[in-house]
């Protein structure tokens, strides 16, 4: 029978997760089965700690994870005594859901190259003959029996090895200062004060790895020529602590220690220095004060510890990682670790990755690795189909990183041209749902408590930084904040004492420097775009809603019954409830809490059921009637989408007299004439439609506006505010060859789905072609099918990450039968006699990341080929259409050919005339269609009552929303508030009855399911 | 501060003791102050003097060494000190609500011990296990992935106890 060892993972992650109970349990479990063959050990640190409770079997490699005391008796068993590995404990791939059984194949460990934490994990770190093992120790005899001071320090110059404290300073350099530094009394000091918020491999390596960093502390000493050596760690690290004494005591009794190191003549004594809690400390000047049982503060330098350290005596301080580099360096070589790493910065480096990433734990990779391997390589991405944001490094004296630059090269040159710095190796993954000013103020407010308060740069100024963060955060921020949080910065940067000042505004100034429109938005629109600073907000969803609708209020309504409640709080900031409830993109769900927990409440669904209840019962219920005219003063809109029909809405509300003026016999703008009936039936518009113009609303069908009738003629008429919304309704041309608007057989999306909406006959050959991949493209592509296309394929030149469409769309459009080509970009429109035949089109690949953080897709030298098509219809895009402006015109564009308009007022050049929508932004989304026009009506009111402040859009809390249902029982009941409960699933119609057919696909909720979804809401609004 | 903080009365002769067995040591203050506060698990005023004649120091040199560290304390603390992790990574997985959370839980506030003298609540920089974010510490034992249920559990457990 096989000997098998099970070593269970004693670090302080796992024995958070009852690892030591685990030990016991198996040890308990092996002695009562009486079994010959299995022994029971411990060790340090995997790294892995997320996945933990970890356990591993020798020498099969195989690797358990989150195991529990009840499993000992089943490991034991199984595995132990009949070789049957236990599957249910294997590690699962977080992409593929795979279960992987062995340690060496894990993703996390794979793609890792481990130096530094060579033996973390694999040896009883209180055992030092598990050490011996594996090598230990035979680079300090190799350094005491073979080489000179001078040739270890050579070696270690020659290698490269540069400090892994953060600066980064090179190791042999240092020693080389300290040893010609005069006097016989020298020291050395491992840095093992590992402060830095977000890091900790420092204690993974003295929990898991203790000898390596004393044998490094021994060749050290011997190189520089020192007697005494000293350990100073955080006292917040017990464990660490615990086996490092061990650890000394063994070493000490094996002669690695003390008088006459293995019979060398050379001695070296080890005392170990428990800190007391200052983040200081870990500069060495304030550690050398602190050894010294001092108040520890740093001290300028010159003169460097390795001239004048501790006592006044050369002092060599290196950190943990570095020394625990040089025994393998000393065995290995030094051409050996130089041909690691870049040319610079040679070697490893470990990182603590850990935020909002799927596999968190320890990575070592060799220096220049890209951000991309760490963070989707190693970590495995980001959970919950969230985005990247940014990555911080180097903890507070670091920067963050955007996520443009994924594909930079981790080391220490290139993160300092950044703005970054290697620091101590704290990874922290940030998503959409992390606002980076809150991050920075975040670390300024660490910076700021553990100032030492000796330099004044860095005790005022972090204190003004941090009042200022705090006061964005909280929505107080004042226009010129920004500008003299810059200020401050730099001159804390540029005139602090030590490194901690020095680097403590690189937060600050990075995230500025990236991220500044966040600031502005909190600054001048009090406005959290990450949904995170609680001032400036009631509840996530809300706050990220465009419009800022009372979410939590409406849902609570509905999960009461009271459904006309429900309505009315969704009009009051948006009259678009039956279309939005279809068709918005709720940006709300992606904040929602409860998706944290499972799934987000199905808001828009929710909001659909609230229109349709009114729909249903509008016959019982009173009709609208028209918002009371208060004012006097006119306004007039151009275009009857949803963003000019909004503002006439609120102008409505607001007391004004609105009239819209309309081109065409419908209203509803692109809603009408592009989304396709299965997606938005005309019924549904035209309810919404009437219940604004019910609120007082005036629309002239068939009215346009053009060189003929213009906004100055409406000026004339009376009106003392115009506010064109005129949407963006050209569609742009492909720009390929062969591209002739007369042949045969292509069309542009936007007419084909207008053409398709009013009832002309539109005829598709069998196999149809679309060119884009935003929601005209995949709205085209249905109405094909549904039209009688045999085949319809989409051809668009990036991935699906960068598909502006929303996942149910997309799902739907490929169940419906939409073959989707990814990374193919047109470059021809091929036909015969005036009748298309086919497209040509090449490969593209994903290149550099663009300024949007998108990779550039770069065609594919020689992957040309060609699909053979009947019918094209190009969808890459549309664009506001000024013609019908007067050339002379006052009203000023802007190279695009769109209006300028001020961001806030949406004021043009010429008084009293607004502008906004799509016509100034461009296609964009309906619920941001519907924002422009709330901010319209609410800057046209400003300015016709003479105010000139900006536009304020607070989130408000009107009204009292239903409690939630007092809950019956403490004990069962409150367990049953955080049970998994997915949302409840739209029903829908079948893919195969859809097939020529233009019904709605989205059947609605019933009441009973409604509510039930509402119920699940976790009423973030009600948080104090 | 209303009232005169009552402090327990001080054994001198535990103090002694202390002082004999740093005595040894190179740089012993701090040493001296960590082991003072293992024993009575604070630093009583009333040591303060007889370390400061140790050390050779003014009874301010002391006192200016002992309110420098965060770790070294002054009154007398919970028999138990929850430590909420505010680490980056703690940060971003909700410490802050787990903090709050803490705090309705215990009816205390940062810094502040609850009036049984049961609980001391503080914050931490990082305790390291950030792979198991959000963190707590209760007395020496780590608890990982803490959501507000576990909070719940865990001190409402704690209390009974």
């Amino acid at each position: 029978m096989q000997h098998r060892t099970v070593f269970v993972c004693q670090g302080t992650g796992c024995v958070s997760g009852k690892a030591d109970a685990i030990y016991e349990a198996l040890q308990r479990e092996v002695a009562r089965q009486g079994l010959s063959h299995a022994a029971v050990d411990f060790s340090g640190c995997h790294g892995f700690c997320q996945q933990g409770p970890n356990v591993v079997v020798e020498p099969d490699g195989i690797f358990y994870t989150h195991v529990d005391v009840d499993d000992a008796p089943e490991i034991v068993t199984s595995h132990l005594r009949d070789g049957k590995p236990v599957e249910r404990l294997f590690y699962r791939d977080p992409v593929t859901g795979e279960a992987v059984p062995h340690y060496a194949t894990v993703g996390f460990y794979q793609k890792q190259q481990r130096v530094i934490l060579r033996n973390c994990g694999h040896i009883n770190p209180e055992n030092v003959d598990h050490y011996l093992e594996v090598g230990g120790y035979r680079a300090l005899r190799k350094v005491l029996s073979e080489m000179t001071p001078e040739q270890v320090i050579e070696e270690i110059k020659r290698s490269g090895l540069r400090g892994r404290g953060g600066a980064g300073f090179p190791t042999g350099r240092k020693w080389e200062f300290c040893r010609a530094a005069p006097g016989s009394q020298k020291y050395v000091i491992c840095n093992a004060d590992e402060g830095d918020p977000g890091a900790f491999m420092d204690r993974s390596i003295l929990e898991a790895d203790p000898h390596a960093v004393i044998e490094g502390l021994a060749i050290a000493a011997y190189a520089v020529g020192a007697s005494e050596g000293y350990v100073y760690v955080r006292a917040e690290y017990p464990l660490a602590v615990k086996r490092l004494r061990v650890a000394l005591g063994q070493a000490h009794e094996r002669g690695f220690l003390g008088n006459n190191v293995v019979g060398s003549g050379f001695s070296f004594h080890v005392h170990v220095k428990e800190g007391a809690g200052a983040f200081v400390c870990g500069e060495e000047t304030a550690l050398i004060a602190s050894i010294e049982s001092r108040r520890g503060m740093p001290r300028p330098r010159p003169p460097f510890p390795a001239q004048s350290g501790l006592d006044g005596k050369p002092t060599v301080i290196n950190n943990v990682k570095t020394l625990s580099s040089l025994p393998v360096i000393i065995d290995r070589g030094a051409d050996w670790f130089s041909g690691l790493g870049t040319e610079k910065s040679k070697g490893t480096a470990v990182f603590a990755l850990t935020g909002k990433i799927a596999n968190s734990g320890l990575v070592e990779v060799p220096m220049g690795t890209s951000l991309e391997t760490i963070i989707y390589g190693i970590g495995g991405g980001i959970p919950g189909d969230k985005r990247l944001k940014a990555v911080q490094t180097g903890g507070p004296s670091g920067g963050c990183i955007p996520a443009r630059f994924l594909d930079l090269p981790v080391d220490y040159e290139s993160l300092a041209a950044i703005g970054c710095i290697m620091g101590s190796g704290g990874m922290v993954v940030m998503d959409e749902g992390t606002c980076m000013v809150e991050i920075a103020r975040y670390f300024l407010s660490f910076t700021q408590d553990e100032s030492c308060g000796k330099c004044v740069p860095c005790r005022l100024g972090t204190r003004q930084m941090l009042e200022i963060l705090t006061r964005i955060t909280q929505g107080k921020g004042r226009d010129k904040d920004i500008d003299t949080l810059l200020g401050i910065a730099t001159a804390v940067k540029e005139s602090s004492l030590c490194g901690l000042g020095q680097t403590c505004p690189n937060p600050v100034l990075s995230t500025i420097n990236y991220f500044r429109d966040e600031y502005e938005a909190h600054v001048k629109e009090k406005r959290c775009p990450a949904a995170v600073c609680d001032a400036l907000m009631i509840s996530p969803c809300q706050h990220t809603c465009p419009v800022g609708i009372n979410i939590p209020k409406y849902v609570a309504h509905i999960a009461t019954g009271e459904h006309l409640e429900a309505i009315t709080t969704v009009r009051e900031r948006n009259p678009f409830a039956a279309i939005c409830g279809r068709i918005c993109h709720h940006p709300c769900e992606r904040r929602c809490r409860r998706g944290e927990l499972d799934e987000p409440v199905a808001i828009r669904s929710l909001k659909r059921f609230a229109a349709d209840w009114y729909a249903d019962h509008a016959a019982e219920l009173p009709d609208p009637v028209p918002f009371p005219k208060t004012r006097s003063q006119k306004a007039a809109v151009v275009g009857a989408g949803p963003t000019g029909l909004s503002c006439a809405y609120f102008l409505a509300h607001l007391g004004y007299p609105v009239t819209v003026y309309e081109a065409l016999p419908v209203a509803g703008g692109m809603l009408s004439v592009a989304l396709p009936e299965f997606r938005l039936p005309r019924s549904v518009i035209q309810s919404d439609v009437d219940y604004i113009v019910k609120r007082g609303v005036e629309i002239r069908y068939n009215t346009p506006i053009t060189t003929n009738y213009t906004v100055d003629d409406l000026k004339r008429e009376g009106y003392q505010a115009v506010f064109i919304a005129a949407g963006a309704q050209r569609s742009q041309r492909v720009g390929i060859p062969g591209e002739v608007e007369d042949v045969d057989g292509l069309y542009y999306g936007l007419r084909f789905l207008r053409d398709v909406r009013v009832g002309r006959p539109v005829r598709v050959g069998r196999r149809v072609a679309v060119i884009g991949g935003g929601n005209v493209a995949l709205d085209s592509a249905r109405t094909a099918l549904r039209i009688g296309a045999e085949g319809v394929d989409i051809y668009y030149r990036r991935s699906r990450e960068e598909m502006p469409v929303t996942e149910v769309e997309y799902d739907e459009s490929v169940a419906e039968g939409v073959r989707m080509n990814f990374l193919v970009s047109p470059t021809r429109i091929v036909s015969a006699d005036w009748k298309v035949t086919g497209l040509q089109c090449t490969r593209m690949a994903l290149g550099e990341m663009d300024a949007s953080g998108r990779r550039r897709p770069m065609p594919v030298p020689g992957s040309e080929f060609f699909v053979p098509a009947d019918t094209i219809i190009a969808a890459v895009g549309q664009a506001p259409d000024l013609s019908f402006l007067p050339p002379d015109s006052a009203l000023e564009r802007t190279r695009w050919e769109t209006l300028v308009v001020n961001s806030n007022t949406l004021a043009t050049n010429v008084p009293g005339v607004f502008a906004g929508g799509d016509f100034v932004t461009g296609p964009g989304m309906v619920i941001d269609a519907v924002a422009a026009g709330r901010r319209a009506a609410l800057a046209i009111d400003k300015y016709l009552r003479g105010d000139i402040s900006r536009v304020e859009m607070y989130d408000l809390k009107a009204g009292a929303a239903p409690q939630p249902p007092a809950r019956e029982a403490e004990g069962e009941e409150a367990e049953d508030v955080w049970k998994a409960q997915p949302r409840v699933e739209m029903p829908v119609l079948p893919p195969q009855e859809r097939k020529g057919s233009f019904q709605e696909i989205e059947l609605g909720f019933a009441e009973e399911r409604a509510r039930e979804e509402a119920r699940r809401c976790l009423r973030c609004d009600l948080e104090t | 501060m209303g009232e005169v903080d009552k402090t327990p009365r001080i054994d001198t002769a535990q103090i002694e003791q202390v002082l004999a067995e740093c005595r040894e040591q190179r740089w012993p203050l701090i040493p001296i102050l960590q082991a003072v506060q293992q024993r009575f698990g604070y630093i009583p005023p009333e040591a303060i003097h007889l370390i400061a004649a140790e050390s050779g120091l003014f009874p301010s040199q002391v006192q200016g060494v002992i309110s420098f560290y965060t770790q070294l304390y002054t009154r007398p603390r919970g028999r138990r000190v929850v430590r909420v992790c505010r680490g980056t990574a703690c940060h971003v997985r909700g410490g802050k609500t787990i903090l709050k959370l803490v705090k309705q839980a215990l009816g205390v506030e940062e810094g502040e011990t609850t009036p049984d003298y049961e609980f001391t609540l503080e914050t931490v920089a990082c305790i390291g296990v950030c792979a198991l974010a959000p963190n707590i510490v209760i007395g020496r034992d780590t608890y990982g992935q803490m959501n507000p249920k576990k909070v719940a559990q865990l001190l409402g457990e704690r209390r009974r106890e």
